[in-house]
This record gives C-alpha cells, structure tokens and sequence, in this order.
C-alpha cells in the first residue's frame, strides 16, 4: 500500500508536468495547425528563471512564479511574432516552420547553458517539512504542490478559454482566422498570444518539477518529447485529452518502473504511442487525426 | 452627401495573376446594393478587400468607407469602423455554439448590457437559433448556419454589412426566408451590399445593381432596368 500510493503520486507529479506541456502543444496545433519543438526547452527555461529569481536573488516564491509566468507569456509570443509568423507570411511549408522550432529548440537549450552553465542545480525547497503524510504515506511537499498547482492552472486555463471574451474569441482565431479578423479580433495578437500561454504552461511546470528533479539544460528535452505523447494519447489540439493524455503517461511510466523496471519506463511509453497512432489514431477525445 | 462606400480603380493581384481590374462602385447609406455575374469574375475577390480580408499586397486604388480609407487596412480595424461581413460560404466557428459565435460577433462592442437585447432581438428573428443556442455551430443545417452568420455580423451593429452568396447551396423556402430577413435589416437602417449568383432573386431584392464578368464591371444601373436588358436577360436570367 505504501509502495502504491508513492508510486500513484510520483505518478501524478510528473504526469501532471506531462500535461501542462501537452497543453501547449494542443493551444499552439489548434491555433498555428503545426508543432512546436519549443515547449521543452520553455520548461527548462522556466525552471531556469525560477531557480534564479527565488533561489538566487531570494524573491518571494509567489513573485518569482508570477514574473517567470509574465516574462514567459512574452517569450512565447516573441518566438510566434518575430519567427513563425515571419515564416508562415513568407509561405513556407509547415515542415520548414518546424524545423525552425527545432533550431529555437537548441538555440534556448544551449543559451540556458551558456547562462546558467552545464552542472545540475538545486531548486531550493519550497516548504520547509520533509515530508507531509497523507493516507499514512509520507510525500515531498513539492510533489503536492506540483499537482494542486498544476490542477488549479489547468481549470483557470479552461475558464478563460471557454467562458471569457478573450478566450472565446481566441478558440475563434484558431478555428476560422478570416471570420475572426472580420469580427474584430487581431487575430496576430491572438495567435502570438496562445503561444505566449502555451510557453507559460511550460514555464510553470519547469518551476513545479525543479525542486523534485533538480535544474538542468536537458530537464525539458525528455519531458517535452512525453508531453508530446500524451498530447497524442488524449487527441492531438484537444485540451482535455492533453491533461487526461498526460496524467496517463505519468502514471503509466511510474507504475511501470515501480513494479517493472525503470529501465524499460521509455519503451512502454513509445509503444503505447505507437499503438495509439495505430489503433487510436484521434486518440482518447477523439480529435480529427486522419487527412479527409 | 459621399457615398458611404465608395471603391475607386480598385483593381487586385494575386501574384501577377490580374484579376479585378478597374472595378468603380459606391453605396449610399440606406441603400441595398447587388453585385451578380459568373463564377470566378472577382466578387469575392472584391468583397473581401472591401472588409480588409485579402492581402493587402495585391490591392490597387482607393476604398473610402465612412470618410476612412480602408484599402489596405486589416479586417480587425474595418470590423471596427461598422463594416460586417457574411463571408461565401458561412464561415461560422465550426465548434463553438450558437451563441458563442453570436458573442464572437459582438467582439468589438463596449456595451457589455445592450448586448443581451440584441441578442434576444436576433433570436427572435431566427427562433431557430434560439432553439439550437447551445448546439456547435458545425452541426447546423446550411440554411441555419446563414442565419447564424448573418445573426453574428448583426450583432457588432454595423453601419453596413457585405453578404457573399447568402443563397448558396440552399432550398429555394430558404433563400426566400433569408432575402426576407436582408430586406427587413435594410429597412431597419442598415446599408447592404450583396453578392448574388441567383440573379432574379439579386434584381427583386436591391435597389441597385452591377454586373461583373471577368473582373469588371460591364453593366451598372437599378434593378428594375438591369431585369429588363436583353443581355442581362440572356446571360444572367435564363430567359431567351
Ligand atoms: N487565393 C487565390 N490565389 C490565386 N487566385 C485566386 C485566389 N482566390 C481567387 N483567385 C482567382 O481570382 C478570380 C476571382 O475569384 P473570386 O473568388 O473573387 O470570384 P467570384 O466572382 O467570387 O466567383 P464565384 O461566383 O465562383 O464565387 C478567380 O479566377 C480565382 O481563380
Ligand atoms: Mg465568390
């Protein structure tokens, strides 16, 4: 039972991380109709920045999320304005835009080494108990505050998105551009502003996961691959399957490595992506994956 | 008084590709104007430059609406000077409801309390929509979806609204219902101009007309004269 509930939790933490992530790559489908290799790498940034301005700099933990997550809305949207969209207006093939993110990809994951240098850092504790029980079982603080606090992001993520103006009419831009730019809404803001919410998801699950795994230049690279997956599972665009998709995956990965073997946790998953393209190609919310 | 849209030598490229040249047209405000020709003439084209919709590259001469220029304004600042458009095709959001895209359309308004009013006042002149306000947009019948764009340009309260082929791909009890509905917007204030394939719908429900063929306009005048040109009988309305 002890080994149970540390595994389910273990499992929650990181697949919660699994779905903030998958979250981006569904806003940034929905809204651009491509992928972005980015949202990795946004994590580690995230996790990078956290570290430094609570860490280092002893800002307030409530601030430093705050200002990670404004400074990230405004890389995110930089990154759409200043290069995809340049290349989307220049006609460039979609699979030439995702190459892009590629480079972008490498350009933040070598740039936080070249800032924060190449050696693993530790994101200082966020509470001071060890660990808190629950159901007899001992937890890491961080670990629940990880997945409360990605949960929370995730219902205030969807209010906005389905019961807010601005939210409506970005879930419009994405689905019809032209009728929206008709209606009134700047559909350039809109696009470069879900890629901005899309790099803040990332961000804060970097800050979430850093005081459980530790900061590095890689902590994204592995985890936005996952993201992607679980992306996929739960129906690639769709933002409830990204959440679901990454909950599974986490849980999966864990109870494998806990009652298999860590060793094979990666081959589980990729094959379960595999047969899912296969077999369940829209994935669990049934979102439109096959060319009409 | 200035016409309340005028287009003067507007002529657009797609690439090199010609293919509206030397188009002159204006509406007066209050007036319910029609545009009718074969496919591919450069309605559309036309249309969507007006509402700053194509891209402003491609776009030669000069469109004033208001007292504004708009011919290479974005859509978005168009939109906001109160000119709507039912886009070819309907264009609704697919998957959001009825009434999501009803909101959609009322993007720009500050008025947060009238908006409710106009909304009742749509639903009242489309029950159907009232009946189906929770339903996503993409499973409405085509006929439904033409109110519900034409609902969505409404409600922004425009001064004036472009429809591109509000019939297309509709029963004839529809296409009535809906030019009923066109007609009942104009004679509540608002300035139209509509792009018909239905040539003998067009000339019944306008004022004015202009005839396009391949990216001009060959023929201008009210509807009552243009119905009873021989050409226009010939091409246009079937008649020998
Ligand atoms: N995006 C585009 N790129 C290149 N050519 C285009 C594009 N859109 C339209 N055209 C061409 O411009 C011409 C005018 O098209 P437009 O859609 O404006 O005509 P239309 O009068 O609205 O026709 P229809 O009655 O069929 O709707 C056509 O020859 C069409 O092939
Ligand atoms: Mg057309």
């Amino acid at each position: 039972m002890t080994m149970f509930m540390q595994v389910f939790v273990s499992g929650l933490v990181i697949g919660c991380v699994y779905g903030l992530i998958a979250l981006g790559y569904s806003l940034i489908y929905k809204a651009s109709g491509m992928m972005s290799f980015v949202q990795g790498d946004l994590l580690t940034v995230g996790a990078f920045l956290g570290y430094t301005f609570y860490g280092l700099w002893k800002i307030p933990v409530a601030i430093s999320f705050v200002m990670v997550f404004i400074l990230m809305v405004l890389l995110g949207f930089g990154i759409e304005r200043g290069i995809i969209n340049r290349l989307v207006k220049k006609k460039t093939l979609p699979i030439y835009i995702v190459l892009a993110t590629i480079a972008v990809s490498y350009i933040l994951q070598n740039g936080a080494m070249y800032i924060w240098g190449s050696n693993m850092l530790t994101f200082p504790r966020l509470f001071s108990a060890n660990s808190i029980k629950i159901f007899g079982v001992g937890v890491q603080p961080e670990a629940l505050f990880c997945i409360v606090v990605s949960l929370i992001a995730m219902v205030i993520l969807h209010i906005f998105m389905k019961y807010t103006k601005y939210g409506t009419a970005m879930r419009a831009a994405s689905m019809d551009p032209m009728a929206a730019r008709s209606c009134g809404i700047n559909v350039s803001v809109s696009t470069g502003l879900t890629w901005g919410i899309a790099a803040a998801m990332a961000s804060l699950a970097g800050m979430l996961i850093g005081p459980v795994y530790g900061v590095f230049t890689t902590l994204g690279a592995t985890i936005g691959r996952k993201g992607f997956s679980s992306a996929v599972m739960g129906g690639y665009g769709n933002m409830y399957g990204a959440i679901v998709g990454g909950i599974i995956l986490g849980l999966m990965e864990t109870f494998t490595s806990g009652y298999i073997s860590s060793a094979y946790k990666d081959l589980f998953a990729y094959i379960i992506l595999l047969l899912f393209l296969f077999v369940k190609p829209t994935g669990i919310f049934n979102e439109r994956a096959i060319m009409e | 008084m200035a016409p309340l849209l005028e287009v003067k030598n507007f002529h657009y490229y797609y690439g090199n590709i010609h293919v509206v040249k030397d188009v002159n047209l204006y509406v007066n405000e209050g007036e319910m104007v029609t545009l009718i020709g074969a496919n591919g003439a450069g309605k559309t084209t036309t249309l969507r430059t007006i509402s700053g919709l194509t891209d402003a590259a491609g776009v030669r001469g000069e469109i004033t609406f208001a007292g504004h220029r708009i011919d290479k304004m974005p859509g978005n600042k168009v939109a906001g000077l109160g000119l709507a458009q039912v886009l070819e095709g309907r264009h609704v959001f697919s998957k959001l409801t009825v009434q999501e895209n009803l909101m959609v359309g009322a993007y720009l308004r500050k008025d947060t309390a009238k908006i409710k009013d106009d909304l009742k006042n749509i639903y009242q002149q489309f029950p159907r929509l009232l009946e189906r306000k929770d339903q996503l947009a993409g499973t409405l019948s085509g006929g439904e979806q033409q109110m519900l764009a034409i609902g969505r340009a409404l409600i922004g309260r425009p001064k004036m609204i472009l429809l591109d082929e509000p019939s297309l791909g509709l029963a004839p009890i529809i296409v009535r219902e809906i030019f009923e509905s066109i007609k009942e917007i104009n004679k509540q204030g608002t300035t139209i101009l509509f792009v018909e394939q239905n040539a003998k719908v067009a000339l019944a429900t306008a004022h004015r007309g202009y005839v396009f063929a391949v990216g001009e306009v060959v023929m201008q005048d009210e509807c009552y004269k243009l119905a009873e040109n021989q050409e226009v009988k010939k091409a246009y309305l079937g008649e020998q």
